[in-house]
C-alpha cells in the first residue's frame, strides 16, 4: 500500500509533556507530498480511462436511434439512487478517518475507516441486487450496445469499488492503536475513494438518470 | 560543507546498504539501475524477434510462395515452409505490435528511462522503487502473453498492429491467439502506465537541489513529457482493449456491426477513435525520447552548449500538448465529417512547427562546433536525417487531398519506418553505445561500432525508401501478395531489391550483437568515470557503473547541461567543459550564491 | 470477357484517367519540390559543418537574437509558404470536388452505384430503368464496375462485416466501407479502359486478393450494357433469395 511504514508521525509520542499537542498537526514531510504528487498522476491516469469509457458510451448512445432502445428492459432509479447516497456517506466517512488519523487518533480512525469499508460493501451488494434484477428482466450483454454500455461501465466501476473497499478494511485492520498506521496511507486510499464516488456520481447521472 | 538544501535532499533520501541475497540483487530488485538493464534485456530480445518478423515479411515479398530457409523448416512445417495468407497476417501483426510495444518501449523508455532519471537529475532511486519492480515483473507478463499468442491453433493475433474491429472481433478473427494479444496490450499498458507514474512523479520531486526546469537535460526533457502522455493515454488505449476484450468473450457489442450486429450493433469506427487518441501520442512517446537524447549527445560531441534550449523545451511541450489533437489524420478514409477532418488536418500542419524547431536547432548547435565522431555522434547525426525524411514524408499525409490517394499505401508505411523504427530505434542505439560505459563499466569497441553504424544508415535508408517509392507507386501495404494487382507488377524489382537490402541490414546487427556481448563477457577496458568528458551529473557526480546509492552526497546543481567551450571556463579549469555541480575555483559556490539569492 | 487493365510502368504516380485527379498529382508534385528544396539546403549545411567545423574550438553561443530568428523566420517560411499552400488547396479540392457529391449527384447523366464490399470481392448494383434500388430490374455485378466516360459517378459504398476500403489508382480516389454505416465516393473518368480497383484496409486473410476491374466504357456501350443486363436481371429475378436482395434505398445524406 503507498505510504505504509512504521514511522510515527504525531508528535504527541514525541513530546508528551506538552498538553493537548495532539490536536495539532505535524508539517507534511517530504516522502509525503512525493506519494501525494504520485497518487495525483494516478488517479489523473484512471480519470483518463473512465473518460474514454464514457467517451465510447457517448458514441454508442448517440449513433443509436433510439435510446433507451424500445424493447429493452428499463433501468431502475431508487437502488442506484440509494446507491448515491451510500457511497457518498462512505466518503464522508472516509474524511471523517483522515481527520482523525491525522490528529493521532488511531482508534477513531480505525472506526470510521472500517464504516467506510462496510458501507462500500453494502454498495456492492446493492449493485449486485440490481444486476440480479435486470437480467431476470431479459437485459443481457449480448442484447446490443444499451446493455454492452451498462454492464460494461457498472461492472468496471464495481471493480474499483472493491478494490477501494478491500484497501480500506485492510487500512482499519492496521490503523487500530496502539501501533496505527501512517497518515499518508490513510489520505492516499481516502483520495481514491472519493475518486471511486465521483465515478459513480457521473455513472449515475450519465447511465440512469438521463 | 553542505547547504541547507542538499542536506534536506541527503535527509529525505537516506543511504541504504545494498542488498545481498542473489534473488534481490538481480532477480526482485528494486534498484532503478538494474531494472533498468532487466528492460533492456527483455526489449533486445525482442526486437530480435520483431527483426525476424519482419525478414519473414520481405521474404514473402521478394520470393512470394518460396519455403524460408531455416525458419520454415522450424515454424511452418505444415505448409512446406511456405508462409501463407493467414499466417502473413499474424506476421506482420505481431512485428508491429512487437516493435512497438515490447522492442523500442522498453528500451529507449524502460531502461533509459529508468537508468538515467534519477542519475541525471541527481537522486538516489526513483520516488517509487517498488513499483518500478512492479512495472519490470508486469511487462515480462505482457511479453509471456505475446509468446503465448503464438502456440494457439488458430495463431495469433492477424487483424494487424491497429485491431481494427470487425475484423479483430471474435467474427473476424476468432481464437485465443488474439485474445491473448489484446489482453498482452492491456498488460503492458498497465505496465507502462505504472512506469509513467514514478517518472513523472520523480522528475517534479526529486531534482538535486539547483536543478531547475530549465537547467534539466534534455533528455529528461524527452522521457518527463513522454512520461506525461504515457500517464494520459496508454489508458485510452486500456479501456479499448478492454471493450475489445469484452466484445470477444462476454458478447457485447461496442464495435460489432453488420450482419453480426444486435440491435443495430456498435460502431468499429469508435474503436479507431480510442485507438488513435492513444496511437497519435503514442509516436510522439516514442518520438520525445530520441529527441531528447539528440538534445544532450549533440552539444556533447559537438562540443557547443545547445543552440536556443528554451525553444527546444516549448516546442517538445507544444507537440505534447498537440499530440492527442491530430489523432484524426489516420480517419481521413472513414467518412468522418469534413469539417472535422479539416480541423484535424489543420493542427496535424501545425504540429510541423515545433518539430521544426528542434530539428533546426540541432542543426545550428553542430554548425561551428567542435565536432568528434564517436560513434554515439554518427548515430545521433544518423537520426536527425532519417527523422528529417521522416518528418517531411508526414507533410503528404497529413493532407487530406494527398491522402485520398496515399493512405494505406507503403508511402505510410514509408513514413512511418523514417520516423519511428528509423529515428526512434537510431537514436536508441545512439542511447546504447553513449551510456553503455555507464551502465556496464566498459566501452564498446569503436571499430566494430562504426560498421555497425554504417549497415544499420545505409540498410535503413534504402530499405525505407524503397517502401517509399514503393507507396507513391499505389502499393497498398499488407498484402500477402502485392502482384495480385496488374498496377503493382513493376514493382517486382524494386520490391526484391528492397528485400536484399532489408536482409543485409539485419546481418548488420549481428556486429552489434556480438560487440556487446564480447565487451560485457569478454576481455574489454574498463571505463572511466567519464569517458566522454561531458557534463551531466551521471558522467561528471559518480562512478562507471554507478554504485547502489548512486551519488556519495546529492550533488548540488550550478549551471546547466551544456557549458561546454566557455573561454571563462577554460581559463579556470584548462578544460572545455564545466560538469553541472562543479564549482569552478574563484566562484561563490552554491550557498553563498542561494543566500545572495 | 476477360478485363486486362494495362500494367504501370513501374514507378511513380499509376496514370491518370479522372477529371479531378490532376489535384492530387499537383499537391504531390509540389510537395515534393518543396520538401525536395528543405532537405537540400538543410543536408547542405549539415554537410559543411561536418567538413569544416572539426579542428578547432567550438563557439560558446546559446543562441544569438540573429540564429533564434533565423529559426523562427525558416519555420514560419515553411508553415505559411508550405503548409499554408496545402491546406488552402485542399479545402477547396475537397469542397469542391472530392467530396462534392451534392453536385455530382445533380450532374447531367450521373450514375448512381451502391457497393457492398464484403470478404473477398466487391459486389455492385445498378439501379436500372426505373431509377429505384431494390427493385427487380437492378443489375448486379461482381468485381465488375462499368461506368459512361465523362459522366459523375457516385457511389455509396457499405460493408456486412468487416471495413474494407474502395481504392482507384489510376483516378486518386479511396474511402472506407465500415459495416453499420453507408460512405460515398465520387469520381469521373475521362479516359475509356479498364482500370484496377483495390481493396485499401486490411480484411482478413484474402484481402490481397480482393481485386475488382472497373471499366469505363463510351456512353452508347455503357447504355446498352446497362439495358441488356437490366434486362437478364429482371428475367432471372428470384423473389425468395434473400442473401441476393443486399440493397438499401438510396440514402439521402444532404437534405
Amino acid at each position: 500500500m503507498p505510504g505504509t511504514n512504521l514511522r510515527r508521525d504525531t508528535l504527541a509520542e514525541t513530546v508528551p509533556e506538552v498538553p493537548n499537542l495532539h490536536r495539532y498537526r505535524l508539517r507534511r514531510t517530504e516522502g509525503e507530498v512525493t506519494s501525494y504528487v504520485g497518487m495525483i498522476i494516478f488517479l489523473g491516469s484512471w480519470a483518463m480511462m473512465f473518460a474514454a469509457l464514457f467517451f465510447a458510451y457517448a458514441v454508442v448512445r448517440l449513433r443509436a436511434p433510439m435510446w433507451p432502445p424500445p424493447d429493452q428492459p428499463a433501468l431502475p432509479i431508487l437502488v442506484p439512487g440509494l446507491n448515491t447516497v451510500v457511497i457518498a456517506a462512505s466518503s464522508g466517512a472516509v474524511v471523517l478517518a483522515v481527520h482523525a488519523q491525522a490528529l493521532g487518533r488511531h482508534r477513531r480512525a480505525s472506526i470510521w475507516l472500517g464504516v467506510a469499508a462496510g458501507l462500500g460493501a453494502l454498495f456492492l451488494g446493492l449493485q449486485i441486487l440490481v444486476w440480479v434484477g435486470v437480467w431476470r428482466a431479459g437485459l443481457l450483454p449480448s442484447g446490443g450496445p444499451y446493455p454492452s454500455a451498462f454492464y460494461a461501465l457498472t461492472a468496471f466501476h464495481a471493480l474499483h469499488v472493491l478494490v477501494g473497499l478491500a484497501a480500506l478494511g485492510v487500512l482499519a485492520i492496521h490503523a487500530r492503536p496502539p501501533r496505527g498506521t501512517t497518515r499518508s496511507a490513510v489520505r492516499l486510499w481516502g483520495m481514491f475513494w472519493h475518486f471511486v464516488g465521483a465515478v459513480w456520481l457521473a455513472l449515475y447521472v450519465a447511465v440512469y438518470l438521463v | 560543507m553542505s547547504t541547507s538544501a542538499q542536506a534536506l535532499a541527503e535527509a529525505a533520501q537516506p543511504i541504504h546498504p545494498p542488498p545481498t541475497s542473489f534473488w534481490r540483487q538481480y532477480v526482485f530488485s528494486i534498484d532503478h539501475k538494474m531494472i533498468a538493464k532487466q528492460f533492456l534485456w527483455a526489449g533486445l530480445l525482442f526486437l530480435l524477434v520483431g527483426g525476424t518478423l519482419a525478414m519473414l515479411i520481405r521474404w514473402q515479398w521478394a520470393y512470394p510462395y518460396r519455403p524460408v530457409p531455416v525458419i520454415g523448416q522450424l515454424f511452418l512445417r505444415e505448409n512446406g515452409g511456405v508462409i501463407g495468407p493467414a499466417t502473413y497476417q499474424q506476421i506482420f501483426t505481431t512485428h508491429g505490435l512487437i516493435m512497438i510495444f515490447f522492442a523500442v518501449t522498453p528500451v529507449l523508455i524502460g531502461c533509459f528511462g529508468n537508468f538515467l532519471i534519477p542519475l541525471m537529475i541527481g537522486a538516489r532511486d526513483m520516488a517509487f522503487p517498488k513499483l518500478n519492480m512492479y512495472s519490470f515483473w508486469t511487462f515480462l507478463l505482457s511479453q509471456l502473453l505475446v509468446l503465448a499468442s503464438f502456440l494457439s491453433d488458430l495463431g495469433s493475433a492477424g487483424a494487424g498492429w491497429t485491431t481494427y474491429p470487425p475484423l479483430s472481433t471474435n467474427v473476424g478473427t476468432p481464437g485465443v491467439g488474439q485474445t491473448l494479444v489484446v489482453a498482452a496490450i492491456f498488460v503492458t499498458g498497465v505496465s507502462s502506465t505504472m512506469g509513467a507514474i514514478n517518472y513523472v512523479t520523480t522528475v517534479i520531486r526529486m531534482r538535486a537541489p539547483g536543478m531547475g526546469y530549465m537547467r534539466l537535460p534534455l533528455t529528461m526533457w524527452g522521457l518527463w513529457l513522454t512520461a506525461i502522455l504515457n500517464a494520459l493515454f496508454v489508458p485510452v488505449l486500456g479501456s479499448a482493449a478492454l471493450l475489445l476484450l469484452l466484445d470477444r468473450n462476454f458478447g457485447t457489442q461496442f464495435f460489432v456491426a453488420g450482419a453480426s450486429a444486435v440491435r443495430g450493433g456498435g460502431d468499429p469506427i469508435l474503436f479507431q477513435h480510442l485507438f488513435w487518441i492513444f496511437g497519435h501520442p503514442e509516436v510522439y512517446i516514442l518520438i520525445l525520447p530520441a529527441w531528447g537524447i539528440l538534445g544532450d549527445v549533440i552539444p556533447f560531441f559537438a562540443r557547443k552548449p545547445h543552440h536556443w534550449y528554451k525553444g527546444t523545451v516549448w516546442s517538445m511541450v507544444i507537440v505534447t500538448v498537440l499530440s492527442a489533437m491530430v489523432y484524426g489524420h489516420h480517419m481521413f478514409m472513414t467518412g468522418m465529417s469534413p469539417l472535422l477532418g479539416e480541423g484535424f488536418m489543420l493542427f496535424t500542419l501545425l504540429i510541423s512547427a515545433p518539430s521544426m524547431v528542434v530539428v533546426l536547432n540541432w542543426v545550428l548547435t553542430l554548425w561551428r562546433g567542435s565536432i568528434r565522431f564517436d560513434t554515439p555522434m554518427l548515430f545521433a547525426l544518423a537520426t536527425v536525417f532519417v527523422f528529417g525524411v521522416g518528418g517531411l514524408t508526414g507533410l503528404f499525409l497529413a493532407d487530406i487531398s494527398m491522402d485520398l490517394y496515399l493512405h494505406d499505401t507503403m508511402f505510410v508505411v514509408g513514413h512511418f519506418h523514417f520516423t519511428m523504427a528509423a529515428a526512434s530505434f537510431i537514436a536508441a542505439m545512439t542511447g546504447v553505445y553513449f551510456w553503455f560505459p555507464k551502465i556496464f563499466g566498459r566501452k564498446l569497441d569503436e571499430r566494430l561500432g562504426k560498421a555497425h553504424f554504417w549497415f544499420t544508415f545505409v540498410g535503413i535508408t534504402l530499405v525505407f525508401g524503397g517502401q517509399l517509392l514503393a507507396g507513391y507507386a499505389g502499393q497498398q501495404r499488407r498484402l500477402f501478395d502485392p502482384f495480385q494487382y496488374t498496377f503493382i507488377h513493376g514493382l517486382r524489382g524494386l520490391n526484391r531489391w528492397t528485400s536484399f537490402f532489408a536482409f543485409a541490414l539485419f546481418a548488420g546487427q549481428f556486429i552489434f550483437v556480438w560487440n556487446f556481448f564480447r565487451t560485457l563477457f569478454g576481455k574489454a577496458v574498463r571505463a572511466g568515470e567519464n569517458p566522454w568528458q561531458v557534463t551531466t551529473l551521471e558522467w561528471t557526480a559518480t562512478g562507471s557503473p554507478p554504485p547502489f546509492h548512486n551519488f556519495d552526497r546529492i550533488p548540488e546543481v550550478v549551471r546547466g547541461p551544456h557549458e561546454f567551450s566557455n573561454p571563462e571556463v577554460r581559463r579556470l579549469t584548462g578544460r572545455d567543459f564545466a560538469g553541472q555541480s562543479e564549482v569552478l575555483p574563484g566562484s561563490a559556490g552554491p550557498a553563498l550564491a542561494a543566500a545572495r539569492g | 470477357m476477360t478485363a486486362a487493365p494495362l500494367p504501370e510502368r513501374g514507378y511513380g504516380l499509376p496514370h491518370d484517367v479522372s477529371v479531378d485527379g490532376f489535384r492530387v498529382d499537383e499537391l504531390i508534385h509540389f510537395t515534393m519540390a518543396a520538401i525536395t528544396v528543405i532537405f537540400v539546403v538543410v543536408a547542405a549545411a549539415l554537410i559543411w559543418s561536418f567538413v569544416k567545423h572539426r579542428r578547432g574550438p567550438a563557439l560558446y553561443s546559446h543562441g544569438t537574437r540573429g540564429s533564434i530568428g533565423l529559426v523562427v523566420g525558416a519555420v514560419a517560411l515553411v508553415l505559411f509558404g508550405v503548409d499554408g499552400n496545402l491546406f488552402v488547396h485542399t479545402l477547396g479540392d475537397m469542397h469542391e470536388y472530392f467530396w462534392n457529391f451534392k453536385r455530382a449527384e445533380a450532374a447531367e447523366g450521373a450514375v448512381r452505384i451502391e457497393i457492398n464490399a464484403h470478404q473477398w470481392s466487391w459486389d455492385a448494383r445498378y439501379p436500372g430503368a426505373d431509377g429505384r434500388f431494390g427493385t427487380p430490374d437492378d443489375v448486379i455485378t461482381t468485381d465488375d464496375i462499368r461506368v459512361p466516360v465523362g459522366a459523375p459517378v457516385v457511389v455509396q459504398l457499405a460493408s456486412t462485416d468487416v471495413i474494407h476500403s474502395m481504392y482507384l489508382p489510376n483516378l486518386r480516389v479511396k474511402q472506407d466501407a465500415v459495416p453499420g454505416t453507408i460512405t460515398r465516393l465520387t469520381f469521373q473518368a475521362k479516359v475509356p479502359g479498364e482500370y484496377e480497383i483495390a481493396c485499401a484496409q486490411h480484411c482478413g486473410p484474402n484481402h490481397y486478393k480482393m481485386r475488382a476491374v472497373l471499366t469505363v466504357l463510351a456512353p452508347d456501350a455503357f447504355r446498352n450494357w446497362l439495358a441488356d443486363a437490366a434486362e437478364d436481371a429482371r428475367r432471372a429475378y428470384d423473389p425468395e433469395d434473400k442473401e441476393a436482395h443486399w440493397g438499401w434505398e438510396w440514402r439521402r445524406f444532404e437534405p
